[in-house]
This record gives C-alpha cells, sequence and structure tokens, in this order.
C-alpha cells in the first residue's frame, strides 16, 4: 500500500467503516447537489416566467414539507444505519442516545463482548497511545504496548477508547470516522478491514503542543501472522548474554528510563510511559513521529525535546556515546 | 547598521573567494542525497538545511557543512572518508554517539553528496 | 518670512550636497581600492613615513591613556630579576632580541618591526611597559601576555626591562645564566579587572575562535571545530560525553583523554579558565 492511500479519507480500506461513510458521503454530496440544481431552477423559473403554471400551495406543501420530510426521514434511517453499522454508535433505540447525550444510563453502551472477538483498550495520552489487548476477560496487563494496533482481517475488533488526561480523539481515516477519547468515559468503535495493510491515523481532537505528532498505525495482517505476533507480544525479556547486549541493558537501568517506562520480565516496571518490551518491532517511534531504526532510536533518547518539545520525557544528558549505542541496541533488539 | 555592515562584509567576502579544495563524491547524488537523509531520518540528531524536521541537536549542525575541515573531529573532511563516516560511524571513531546505520553504499555516496552541497 | 531665511538656504543646500557627495566618493574610492587589492598588505612594503608615525603616536597616546590607572609595586624584590630573565628568555628575546644577542628569524621578518627593548625601556614608564606586556599590541606581532604569564611574573619582567637598558653583554648572558633555576609562572587565578563581565577574551586568548565559530565573539568564520552557538541545547560533548559543565571541562583540558586522536590539540587550560569557558557556553543562547 502507498503512503498516499495509507491514511486517507478518500481511499477507505475494503470492508472497513470508512467505505459506509465514504458511501453516505458520496450520497449525501449527490442528493445535496442533484436538489441545490432542482432549488435554483425552480428559482429561475419562478424568477422569470409571467405566469404560474401551477398552485403556489402544491408547491410549498409539497416542496417545502413533503419532500424533505420524505428525504429527510429517509437520510435519517440510513444515517443511523450506517452509525450501527460502523459500531460507532450502539445500534438500538434513539432515546438511548439521548440519554446517552447527557450521561445518563451511559454503562448501558457498553456491551459484553462477542465470544472470541479481540478487545483492545487504548487510552490517549499527552501525546502518545497506551494500547493493551483484553486476551483474556479482565485482564488488560499481559499484553501492552504503544503506538501501534495490529489486528487481524476480516474481522471485527472491538476498540475501548478513552483518555488518562485530555480529550484525543482516535482517527484512522481509512478505517474508521473519529470517535473522541474523553476522560472519565470509555467509548467503543468497531473496526475491521479486508485487506491486510498498513493504516496510519491521528489524534483528531487538539490535545496540546505536541498535537500534531500524536500518530499511530493499525496493521492488518492474516489470521496467522497475528497469532504469531501476539504470542511474541505477551513473552516476556530475559537479560541479554551477548556483551554489547548487556552494556545496553546496564545502561537502561543505570538511567532515570525505569522510572517511566515497563519491560516486562525485567525489573522495569515504570508507568508514566509506554510499554518498550517489544519496541524493538514496532513500525515507528515517538507515536508516528519517527522510522524505527538504531539511528532513530539514539536521537530519540539523547533528545527527544528537540523533536517533541514539552512531552513528558526529558533528554537523557547522562549516557556517553557508546552507552547511548549500546542501549539503541539493545532495545532495538526487543522484538 | 549591523545588517548592512554584514552585507557589506559578505559582498567582499564572497567576492574575494576563489579557488580552494573542491571536494566530489563519485558516483552520488545530492538531490537523491536529500531524500535519503530525509527517510534515514538523520534529522532526529542534526541539524540540516533543506530537510524539513531535521531539529536535532543530539550532533553537530550540518550547516555549512561543504566547508568543515574535519569529520568528528578526527579525520580530513574528504569524500572517501565522509562516505565510510556516514554508513559507519564507530569504525571511524569508536567511542561516538552516532551509531553505525544501515544503509546501502549509494545512499551513503548520495548523503555524503548532499553535504557537500551545504555551502 | 524673513529674506534672510531664503537667501542662504540655496548655499546650504549645495554645500550640503558637496559634502555628501565628497562622502560617497570617499566610500567609493576606499571600495575601489580594497576590491581591487591595491593596497599591499606584504610584510616587505615600508609604510609611508607619516603612516609610520601616525601608528607610532597613535601606540603612545593610547598606552599612555590606559595605562594611567596602573600602579607600580616594587621591582626591587628579592628574585624579581632573575624571573623577569627567565621569561625573557622564555618569551621575548625570541622577537626583540637582547644586548648583542640578535633575534630570531621569525622576529626579524615582522612590519611592524618589535622595538629593541632596551631602548623602549629607557624611555617608557614602567606602568607602560606592563601595560604593553600584559595586553599586548593589535594588528602587530606583540600578543597578550595576561593569560600566559601570572600577574607577578609580568612585573617580574618590567623589572627586568628597566635594567635592560644598562646591561652589557656579558651582563645580559650572567642573568641568563641565572635564570636557569627559575620559571616564569603561569596564571593560577582570574584577575578580578580582567573579567569584568567580559569571559570572551578568555576564549580569544585561547585562540579558540581560530578553530571555532563562537557566540558572540569577532572572528574568523572557522570550521575547523564545530560551531560553539546555541550550546545549551547541545546533549553532547564531541560527540562522545553528554554536555554537562564537567564534561566540558574535561574535554577542554584534555581532548585526548575524552576523544583519542581528536584534532583538537591540548593547550594547558587552567581549571578556573576551562569552568569559565563552559559555563559562558552553556548560559549563551
Amino acid at each position: 500500500m502507498s503512503e498516499a492511500r495509507l491514511q486517507s479519507v478518500l481511499h477507505a480500506a475494503p470492508g472497513s467503516g470508512a467505505e459506509l461513510l465514504s458511501e453516505l458521503g458520496i450520497v449525501l454530496y449527490v442528493g445535496a447537489a442533484v436538489t441545490f440544481v432542482g432549488v435554483i431552477a425552480l428559482v429561475l423559473h419562478a424568477t422569470f416566467t409571467r405566469r404560474l403554471r401551477a398552485s403556489t400551495r402544491a408547491w410549498v406543501v409539497g416542496g417545502g414539507i413533503v419532500f424533505p420530510a420524505i428525504t429527510l426521514f429517509l437520510l435519517l434511517n440510513y444515517s443511523i444505519a450506517v452509525g450501527s453499522a460502523v459500531s460507532a454508535i450502539d445500534s438500538g433505540s434513539a432515546l438511548r442516545l439521548l440519554l446517552d447525550c447527557f450521561g445518563i444510563d451511559s454503562k448501558a453502551r457498553i456491551p459484553p463482548p462477542a465470544p472470541g472477538a479481540l478487545r483492545i483498550h487504548v487510552v490517549g495520552k499527552q501525546w502518545w497511545w497506551d494500547v493493551r489487548y483484553e486476551v483474556r476477560r479482565g485482564d488488560t496487563n499481559s499484553i501492552v504496548l504503544a503506538n501501534e494496533l495490529r489486528v487481524p482481517v476480516d474481522e471485527p475488533v472491538e476498540l475501548l477508547l478513552s483518555s488518562s488526561d485530555v480529550i484525543h480523539s482516535f482517527w484512522v481515516p481509512s478505517l474508521a470516522g473519529k470517535v473522541d477519547m474523553i476522560p472519565g468515559r470509555t467509548n467503543r468503535l468497531v473496526i475491521r478491514t479486508s485487506e491486510p495493510g498498513v493504516y496510519r491515523g491521528q489524534c483528531a481532537e487538539y490535545c496540546g503542543g505536541q498535537h500534531a505528532l500524536m500518530a499511530l498505525y493499525v496493521i492488518a495482517q492474516s489470521r496467522a501472522d497475528f497469532e504469531t505476533w501476539l504470542e511474541r507480544q505477551a513473552q516476556s525479556v530475559e537479560a541479554p548474554q551477548d556483551a554489547l547486549l548487556r552494556s545496553g541493558y546496564d545502561a537502561f537501568f543505570k538511567g532515570r528510563c525505569p522510572e517511566c517506562h515497563a519491560v516486562r520480565g525485567t525489573p522495569a516496571n515504570g508507568v508514566g510511559g509506554p510499554d518498550l518490551t517489544h519496541v524493538g518491532s514496532r513500525h515507528s517511534l515517538a507515536a508516528g513521529t519517527l522510522r524505527n531504526h538504531i539511528g532513530t532510536l539514539a536521537g530519540w533518547i539523547a533528545g527527544p525535546q528537540d523533536i517533541k518539545p514539552g512531552n513528558a520525557m526529558p533528554d537523557s544528558e547522562e549516557y556517553t556515546g557508546r552507552e547511548l549505542r549500546a542501549l539503541s541496541v539493545w532495545l532495538e533488539s526487543l522484538e | 547598521m549591523r545588517a548592512l555592515s554584514s552585507v557589506v562584509a559578505f559582498a567582499f567576502v564572497a567576492c574575494a573567494h576563489e579557488g580552494g579544495y573542491e571536494p566530489v563524491v563519485s558516483g552520488g547524488d545530492a538531490k537523491r542525497g536529500r531524500q535519503a537523509i530525509a527517510e534515514l531520518e538523520c534529522g532526529a540528531c542534526h541539524q540540516i538545511p533543506g530537510v524539513p524536521g531535521a531539529w536535532g541537536r543530539v550532533g553537530p549542525p550540518l550547516a555549512e557543512y561543504r566547508h568543515n575541515v574535519y569529520i568528528a573531529g578526527k579525520h580530513p573532511n574528504v569524500p572517501d572518508v565522509l562516505v565510510r563516516f556516514v554508513r559507519d560511524a564507530p569504525s571511524l571513531a569508536p567511542d561516538t554517539a552516532m551509531p553505525a546505520i544501515e544503509m546501502s553504499d549509494t545512499q551513503a555516496r548520495d548523503v555524503a553528496a548532499y553535504l557537500y552541497s551545504l555551502e | 518670512m524673513p529674506s534672510f531665511i531664503h537667501k542662504p538656504r540655496r548655499k546650504v543646500v549645495l554645500l550640503a550636497a558637496g559634502a555628501l557627495g565628497l562622502v560617497v566618493l570617499g566610500a567609493l574610492s576606499a571600495s575601489v581600492v580594497l576590491l581591487s587589492g591595491a593596497y599591499s598588505t606584504a610584510a616587505t612594503t615600508q609604510h609611508f613615513k607619516i603612516t609610520h608615525r601616525l601608528l607610532d603616536a597613535g601606540l603612545r597616546f593610547s598606552v599612555r591613556s590606559h595605562a594611567s590607572g596602573v600602579k607600580v609595586p616594587d621591582l626591587a624584590r628579592e628574585g624579581m630579576l632573575e624571573r623577569g630573565a627567565a621569561c625573557y628568555r622564555m618569551h621575548c628575546v625570541q622577537c626583540h632580541g637582547a644586548p648583542g644577542v640578535a633575534r630570531h628569524p621569525a622576529g626579524r621578518g615582522m612590519l611592524p618591526i618589535a622595538s629593541s627593548l632596551a631602548q623602549s625601556a629607557r624611555e617608557w614608564p614602567p606602568e607602560w611597559l606592563y601595560y604593553v606586556t600584559r595586553k599586548g599590541v593589535r594588528m602587530s606581532g606583540m600578543p597578550a601576555w595576561e593569560f600566559r604569564i601570572a600577574d607577578e611574573d609580568l612585573w617580574s619582567t618590567v623589572a627586568f626591562l628597566t635594567r635592560l637598558p644598562f646591561m652589557t653583554h656579558q651582563d645580559y648572558l650572567d642573568l641568563h645564566a641565572e635564570s636557569a633555576d627559575f620559571s616564569c609562572r603561569a596564571p593560577t587565578e582570574m584577575r578580578h579587572d580582567a573579567l569584568h563581565g567580559d569571559v570572551k577574551v578568555v576564549f580569544r586568548q585561547y585562540a579558540c575562535h581560530a578553530c571555532h565559530r563562537i557566540e558572540g565573539i569577532v572572528g574568523p568564520k572557522s570550521r575547523v571545530g564545530p560551531p560553539l552557538v546555541d550550546w545549551p541545547r547541545r546533549k553532547y560533548v564531541a560527540g562522545v560525553l553528554p554536555n554537562t559543565e564537567e564534561n566540558l571541562i574535561r574535554f577542554i583540558r584534555d581532548p585526548q583523554g575524552v576523544s583519542p586522536h581528536s584534532l583538537m590539540p591540548k593547550l594547558d587550560v587552567g581549571e578556573v579558565h576551562a569552568r569559565q569557558m563552559a559555563r559562558y557556553l552553556l548560559a549563551s543562547e
């Protein structure tokens, strides 16, 4: 998939909710255009004819009440159907939706997951995405990653979206519409696609200075590949034997990294920053800001404030050149 | 006044500059090099003119690189050395913070060519 | 309006235009002379006599004015003469020569020629000698010794100089031999008045700006070393150690110890000076 198509509302992934939204969009644009042309034609006709051909009342009632009533009713049903199909909103009564807007009975919004359906919790933070896979009911601590989702193709994947600080918005244009991530609330979005590939998304609600650099990748894979990946993600890390990797590992613990980062299997279990257990296998660093290789990793560790000024990770200021390289090599090896 | 004197000084210097060493990278294309730098994201550590997002301050700024006398303060700034350094800095400066970056020989030449185009 | 305002007005305008024209013409001629390279910078070509006289007089007036606040200490203290002779032997005789002693080839090819200090010391008061020794003379070959020689030994040198006009060749040789047991000491601390809020002079006196472009310092557009500009936000010193005050001092004082084979020379920078430089760089914006 080329870069241009990877994050585009105009290039919805096959079998995704974005496709339905695209169709809805087209219906609206075309319908509105046709209506507009028709109305202008009538206006012109009314301006330039001397005699009225038909009765005014018929036109007013027909064009002003009947026509809009029918078309808007059809559109309403259509868009609710689309919304429901996209699963951004719960299918069900309009009343429940209305009550929900006022925060009443909001617990009813999140139905229990369908058996076997993949459920992922995504929490928006300034300025990254905390991703936890709920592989067993209630367990969101075994598989933790950041800034990336991997999903199997042709299966609905349920995302539970929230935020721990300010309002963010989850938006992967090629897959679905925007869903806000609101602190204190959990919103639900179901995504699916039938085409494997890499899809890029971005935060769509201004959330502070680095809002523009808060992106993520959703990677759709075949079921088999996905299973392999998931198994790997569940594994913890062992202390390395190789001398260079060991010096990188030591550098990690010599510095302040464990205060904020967790690497499962090692003593590091910090919570303020992204989980780094499998950081080497990620598609990007710093929430889609940098490619992921040893050079960008070193640059990010040494100078995050130059890349994303104001973000929560301070410049490291403590690694010699060799230590920085060794640390990058070790982290890159955590695949 | 300061701006004016800078303009005047520049005019004099520019007119007086002639001759001297001209580094040339065989097989390297500066335009491709700029592309390569953007892809490899050298800007994560260096400030590089002409490359958007190159704001890093981990390594030295690469502005006017053509005129740098030395690479990493240890080696004369000549094409053969630069091409090797860009790809495998630790082999030339064992304690450096700059890692060996995977890239093809052509990419290394292109990057060097771009750096030498920075006046 | 009264008529006496109208009549001279034309004259004023003409005069102003004439003056402006002269200025423009002057600037143009100067540019032509500069850009054409017609002015000879060779040290083998003489100055015009009048130019030389003016420069010489200018030097005297400037030294007199700037040395007026200098207090001369007792120059007859024990050991001063011998120390001064040691300093003279190490730093001065190469360009200035001595009674019956030729200056080195380097000192012979200069323009302006380094004076024979036997005469200068005879004609100039000790304050002037101290001032020139300490501060140097710009656009000549005379360096400033303030950062190389401790203040007591600058005065020892002056003590020696005051005796120089009265030495025979043998006197000089005897003193030269006696000075072998003495050294010309380097400064161990910054003079307070040398600072005057101007740490930049430290950089210049270690010739840092010969290789580096430094924030706030006027010098050549050096590209031998990396620019020392926007330094606080840099992450590494020599690409090897984190950019902290202590690491910066370590590198300044021992480049090869931090980065083997570094082409930055060891300049015997005192710890105090190194700290001043490090703080200056880390505070610059």
